[in-house]
């Protein structure tokens, strides 16, 4: 699914002929570390009202790190830099992007127990 | 499991997501803007994040809400002053929204509506955080 996430990142570049979308991905990266720099690696803390301060420190960088996510392309599209199509595929891309993540969560609380 | 619970579990993460939709809309208004926006617009938002930090510098459980006892008062005038830069953040946001939208020759309407949208969901987003943040 992963895969399947970066392979329309790169479609929505090939398409149209411009990289642009590409600054989407740098989002992709800075989303993940929050959960390793305070969570310990371990996407727990997120349906967890537990662990403090840095906890809650954590869930709001995670949160305004996903909203990048989805700023980028629109800001683009905006700019007239991008096409239409390659914004929407851009959010396809996140969308599945965010289901690997709740897989990943579902799969690792499942080695827990 | 409660409406507080939940309330508790996801807000700090919504909080930071409207956080980061109030400055990508500013990011927006700048890179779409025709011309250089002055540094005298910046100032809202920059002004409106630093309200929202210091009252989230004081934990909602410290506040002593006794008639009686003299109680934590500067934790009280700490709130105060937050609450006036919030305040005065979000009037000159308002005020350059005005001015933008008058004068032909500086930047367009839309970079005045972005600053006030900024201004509304930082602090929209302090709030949130601060009343989801637990400790």
């Amino acid at each position: 699914m992963f895969s399947s996430s970066i392979l329309l990142q790169i479609l929505a570049c090939a398409i149209y002929g411009n990289w642009w979308p590409m600054l989407s991905a740098l989002m992709y990266v800075v989303v993940p570390m929050p959960c390793m720099f305070f969570g310990g690696g371990s996407t727990q803390f997120l349906i967890s009202r537990d662990g403090g301060g840095w906890i809650d420190a954590a869930k709001f960088l995670t949160g305004a790190s996903t909203v990048g996510s989805l700023a980028i392309p629109i800001i683009l599209r905006h700019a007239q830099m991008i096409e239409t199509g390659a914004m929407l595929i851009e959010f396809t891309s996140f969308f599945i992007f965010i289901c690997t993540v709740m897989c990943f969560h579902r799969a690792s609380l499942d080695d827990d127990w | 499991m409660d409406l507080a619970e939940l309330w508790a579990i996801f807000g700090p993460g919504f909080s930071g997501a409207v956080f980061g939709t109030g400055w990508w809309f500013w990011v927006d208004a700048v890179v779409c803007s025709s011309i250089q926006v002055p540094f005298v617009h910046y100032l809202p938002g920059i002004f409106a994040s630093l309200g929202a930090l210091m009252f989230n510098c004081v934990r909602k459980e410290d506040i002593d809400y006794s008639p009686y006892d003299e109680g934590e008062w500067r934790l009280k005038l700490w709130l105060f002053i937050a609450y006036v830069v919030a305040f005065v953040s979000l009037a000159a946001s308002v005020g350059l929204l005005i001015q933008d939208s008058v004068v032909k020759t500086g930047p367009s309407t839309w970079t005045g509506v972005a600053g006030v949208f900024q201004c509304v969901f930082v602090l929209i987003s302090g709030l949130m955080y601060w009343t989801s943040h637990s400790e």
